[in-house]
């Protein structure tokens, strides 16, 4: 019948519609993901914060005094942070630690070596490591395998700077 | 012939009053009709309705006649812009109206979800609301190395506190 199948025909192109809806936008979401729902992500900090003092003090107390303490005023130390800067390290902690547990251990001993650098290498190495990130694949392999790289870098620091180059992404 | 009435068969009562019978069952039924009065009574009754049915008439309907039924109705009673919109929808039977309204509805989910799409990729939520204090203590190691790791970039001489 011609206003059955017409029907039909209407409520299948409002299906495809809803269902072509669905497959976009998650991918759209995916594509585009806004700042509010990655900062949804807590850190056990945030849930340690939500916590109710009875509890934060039930869980210290486990610990030995003086260590206790010295958590009590690294939380608090990060809770007085800058809003600006603890929302930027909130970030990088968050794409720390999305990292498989094998590379977050990679790059944590990285960074503890590059804590142990000389104060004064530090910032080179740093920036050394953005510069990369700007680099093409090909000219970046360049620069790894360049003379002036292995002149101008220790072993140590070379390791440092590819390790942290791969592992930690920007 | 056996009786219509008594077989529970009136529709060949009704049929042959419609002249839809074929000559030899039309025959036998008049045969019966001539000696059972119940039979020739529902058959003579029918017969008329069909009669009348054939004479009447209906007489035609004038080409604008939906426009002058709504201005009647208009002048007769005030409508608002609401009914005005609804009206040819209220017009509609139900079996056309369902799959026009569950399109609409369709879409306007498809143009919600376009919208404000849904993130099929929320973390999850921690199911023991209670963090030990040694994870908070490991979290916070990490964050200062990732800290100072980022404060090389702005300081020369950089020695950022500890957190």
């Amino acid at each position: 019948m011609p206003c059955s199948s017409f029907r039909s025909m209407l409520f299948r192109f409002g299906f495809a519609i809803l269902l072509a809806a669905a497959v976009v936008a998650p991918a759209k979401s995916q594509r585009e993901p806004d700042k509010s729902a990655q900062q949804l992500v807590d850190n056990s900090i945030d849930r340690w914060n939500r916590m109710s003092p009875e509890e934060r003090e039930r869980e210290l107390a486990k610990l030995p005094p003086a260590r206790a303490r010295l958590i009590r005023q690294r939380i608090q130390r990060y809770n007085q942070m800058n809003p600006d800067e603890q929302q930027a390290l909130r970030g990088r902690y968050q794409t720390f630690s999305q990292l498989p547990p094998d590379r977050q251990q990679i790059v944590r001993d990285r960074l503890r070596e590059f804590r142990q650098l000389p104060v004064a290498r530090r910032p080179v190495v740093h920036a050394e490591i953005e510069q990369l990130r700007l680099l093409q694949e090909a000219q970046r392999q360049a620069r790894l395998n360049g003379d002036e790289f292995r002149a101008r870098y220790s072993p140590q620091e070379q390791q440092i700077i590819r390790d942290l180059y791969t592992y930690l992404p920007n | 012939m056996s009786c219509p009435i008594e077989n529970r068969n009136s529709e060949m009562l009704v049929a042959y009053a419609a002249s839809q019978l074929d000559p030899e069952a039309a025959g036998a039924l008049e045969r019966h009709l001539a000696d059972c009065a119940a039979c020739l009574s529902i058959a003579a009754d029918q017969t008329a309705v069909w009669k009348a049915l054939d004479a009447w008439e209906a007489p035609p309907v004038s080409p604008d006649f939906n426009r002058r039924l709504y201005r009647r109705i208009d002048q007769g009673m005030p409508i608002s812009w609401w009914q005005r919109l609804t009206r040819p929808f209220l017009l509609m039977p139900l079996r056309q109206a369902l799959p026009l309204t569950a399109t609409a509805g369709l879409l306007l989910m498809a143009g919600l979800l376009l919208q404000h799409p849904v993130s099929f990729t929320r973390a999850a939520a921690p199911l023991n609301r209670v963090v030990r204090a040694e994870q908070v203590e490991s979290t916070l190691d990490d964050l200062d190395l990732l800290r100072q790791f980022g404060a090389a970039a702005s300081t020369e001489s950089g020695h950022p506190d500890a957190m």
